[in-house]
């Protein structure tokens, strides 16, 4: 178990707790390099296989990382980056330094919260006029938002929405009014997670 | 339309492998078929469908998943023709 699979990346924090992480490992910790910390779980591939199992704990231990110590900020890592040894994670900790200090920057105090609207089967619906109330009340709440891919013909909107910690629950009110108003559509709020959507540092080795 | 399109600009393609050609696309279409995993898990979410469909379903897409992801890799490599 010489490996290490990376989570995230936080900065001036030293993160370590107990817990259910990817491919068994019980404990998560942090390698650091300077102020900044990449915390993982050790693991014996750099290749890891991507199971539902392992998808949610990398999901849970992201969220359990953004709840430590009264809320830490963390640049989430996509599933699946893991590294030969720490030696080498501290150079792509070196070599990406400014990248993260920049998504640190933009994802500072917020969440990344999930939002599907998906018609009822077989109901007729107005589309455009869904999109339109939909963007009307959540886009002036949250900072940034992104689209996702519709998947479904069901699927009027999906969406992840960055908010301020302290808009969440605004944004949640603001959820719970639409699902009232609107019977035709069925509304899924997820989250919240560590902002994926909205940082762009990859890193890897491998690649 | 596309057909007839393909047939105009290349003459040298012939009927055969151009409906092989859309037949295999069809039939090994990645990105559908990772659609339907995703609406699979959503209809799940939303109490549409049982657990086990939801599983049964899963099992089967994954497993077309697979086969299109090996055919899509013997196009790529070479070892399937598909003249278009």
């Amino acid at each position: 178990m010489s490996n290490r699979y990376v989570y995230g990346v936080v900065e001036g924090d030293t993160v370590e707790f107990e817990t259910e992480a990817v491919a068994g490992a019980d404990r998560v910790y942090t390698i650091s390099h300077r102020r900044l910390g990449a915390v993982v779980s050790d693991i014996d591939t750099t290749d890891p296989e991507e199971t539902d199992e392992d998808a949610q704990r990398h999901d849970e231990v992201l969220r359990e990382i953004m709840d430590d110590d009264g809320g830490t900020t963390v640049v989430p890592m996509q599933f699946g980056m893991a590294f030969e040894s720490d030696r080498e994670l501290k150079n792509v900790l070196r070599g990406a330094r400014p990248a993260f200090r920049r998504a640190m920057n933009d994802i500072d105090g917020t969440v990344e919260l999930g939002l599907k609207l998906v018609s009822e089967a077989d109901a007729d619906i107005d589309r455009e006029a869904i999109e339109a109330a939909a963007a009307d009340r959540f886009e002036p709440i949250a900072d940034q938002s992104v689209t996702n891919d519709l998947f479904s013909d069901r699927l009027v909107l999906n969406r992840s929405y960055l908010v301020a910690e302290d808009e969440r629950e605004t944004f949640d009110e603001a959820v719970a009014d639409f699902e009232a108003d609107h019977d035709d559509v069925i509304v899924q709020y997820t989250g919240p997670f560590a902002p994926y959507s909205f940082v762009d540092v990859k890193i890897g080795a491998q690649q | 339309m596309f057909i007839l399109d393909d047939l105009l600009l290349r003459p040298f393609v012939g009927i055969i492998d151009a409906l092989h050609s859309i037949a295999l696309d069809e039939l090994y279409d990645m990105e559908a078929l990772e659609d339907d995993l995703k609406e699979n898990q959503l209809l799940y979410e939303l109490g549409e469908r049982s657990d086990e469909e939801y599983r049964r379903r899963k099992e089967e897409l994954e497993a077309e998943l697979e086969t299109a992801r090996e055919v899509h890799e013997r196009l790529s490599s070479g070892r399937v023709e598909v003249k278009r």
